[in-house]
């Protein structure tokens, strides 16, 4: 190429003179390439890719080309120009500064109670998972510090009831104490009713005591010094205590000797179902 | 639209206002509301994940077989 020329290119170029005349008068300029490169091209328009330039004018409208020695120009007036090109003096409208802030007024709802309610209640929707989490977090934590299930399981001790006659003690060991269970007859319920307790040293009524009246369950530790009683004696038919002599009645409640208070009554309860009395 | 907001959308906006005033415009009933939809909201949700872990671990429970090994009434004791 012996001249950079290229029509997207906005720098004035100035040619070195090539062009001398013929003795006859007539301008000739060889070297010089007329052929403008379309942008994508690559020089040799056999068809593919880069399109031919759409600015550039028709060759039937307008040319330029070298003949032998000659170089012509060739224009039609009354052809079709392909570029536009403002002629009025009227400048066009100046694009908007990139500076300058947009409309967004086009944006802006026109339902703002809508949105307000949807920015709550994503808030409060957030609060209520957040809370709910936050509460199985602590409990699930709490839970760590509670007996396990086998400890649990020893902490109860099951009694079938059907085992248990009529009239008969049982003792068994609860959590390292002896427990007795008495399954008590009528007239052992009525003569443990008629007891005036305004007498007692530790006034309790059989109904406070027992959850069934044909059931009573009781810790067998005696509550003077902790020793553990007798059954089916003493003078009030129900327990002594051999140690320091202390009397108990049908219903557990001390009735003579140093005893201060009637025998305890542990946390205890019936499982009909199963036919068990489940202590602790 | 189908975003759940298009729910809200739909909705007049009376009904926005009254539910902003009802729960969202004093702190205090906000916050109360809140408290008061975690614990229905964990109680539900714990609800719904047993009934899913039963229902996908049917017949391998005990309280399933149960009935197969512990002879039901009479209480002969073991």
């Amino acid at each position: 190429m012996a001249l950079p020329i290229r029509a997207a290119s906005f720098k004035p170029y100035n040619l070195a003179v090539t062009t001398r005349s013929l003795p006859s008068g007539v301008p000739i300029a060889p070297g010089i390439s007329l052929y403008a490169k379309g942008y994508g091209d690559h020089g040799h328009g056999h068809g593919h890719g880069g399109a031919s330039r759409s600015d550039a004018a028709p060759s039937w409208a307008s040319g330029m080309r070298l003949g032998g020695s000659k170089f012509e120009s060739k224009t039609v007036m009354n052809a079709p120009a392909s570029r536009g090109v403002h002629t009025s003096s009227k400048a066009p409208l100046p694009s908007p500064s990139p500076y300058a802030v947009p409309d967004w007024s086009h944006y802006k709802t026109e339902n703002t109670s809508t949105n307000r309610a949807i920015s709550y209640f994503m808030v409060g929707t957030m609060g209520v998972l957040g809370a709910s989490a936050a509460k199985s977090t602590i409990t699930d934590f709490l839970a760590t510090m509670a007996a396990s299930a086998d400890v649990l399981a020893l902490a109860k001790v099951e009694v079938s009831m059907s085992s248990i006659p009529l009239a008969k003690n049982v003792i068994i060991k609860w959590r390292g104490k002896p427990v007795f269970i008495r399954h008590r007859t009528e007239d052992e319920i009525k003569e443990a009713r008629s007891v005036d307790i305004k007498t007692l040293r530790d006034p309790q009524t059989d109904e406070d005591r027992v959850k069934r009246p044909e059931w009573l369950v009781m810790l067998g530790v005696c509550t003077h010094l902790g020793c553990v009683p007798i059954g089916e004696s003493g003078d009030y038919g129900g327990w002594f205590c051999p140690c320091h002599g202390s009397h108990y009645d049908i219903s557990g409640r001390a009735r003579k000797g140093p005893a201060p208070l009637n025998l305890e009554i542990p946390p205890y309860d019936f499982d009909d179902p199963d036919d068990k009395i489940v202590v602790g | 639209m189908c975003s759940p907001f298009a729910l809200f959308a739909l909705l007049p906006v009376q009904i926005t206002d009254t539910l902003y005033n009802a729960f969202f415009r004093r702190n205090s009933v906000f916050v109360s509301t809140v408290f008061v939809g975690a614990f229905a909201f964990s109680l539900g949700f714990d609800t719904a994940i047993n009934r899913v872990w039963d229902n996908w671990n049917k017949g391998k429970q005990w309280k399933d077989i149960r009935a197969k090994y512990v002879a039901p009434a009479g209480g002969a004791d073991e």
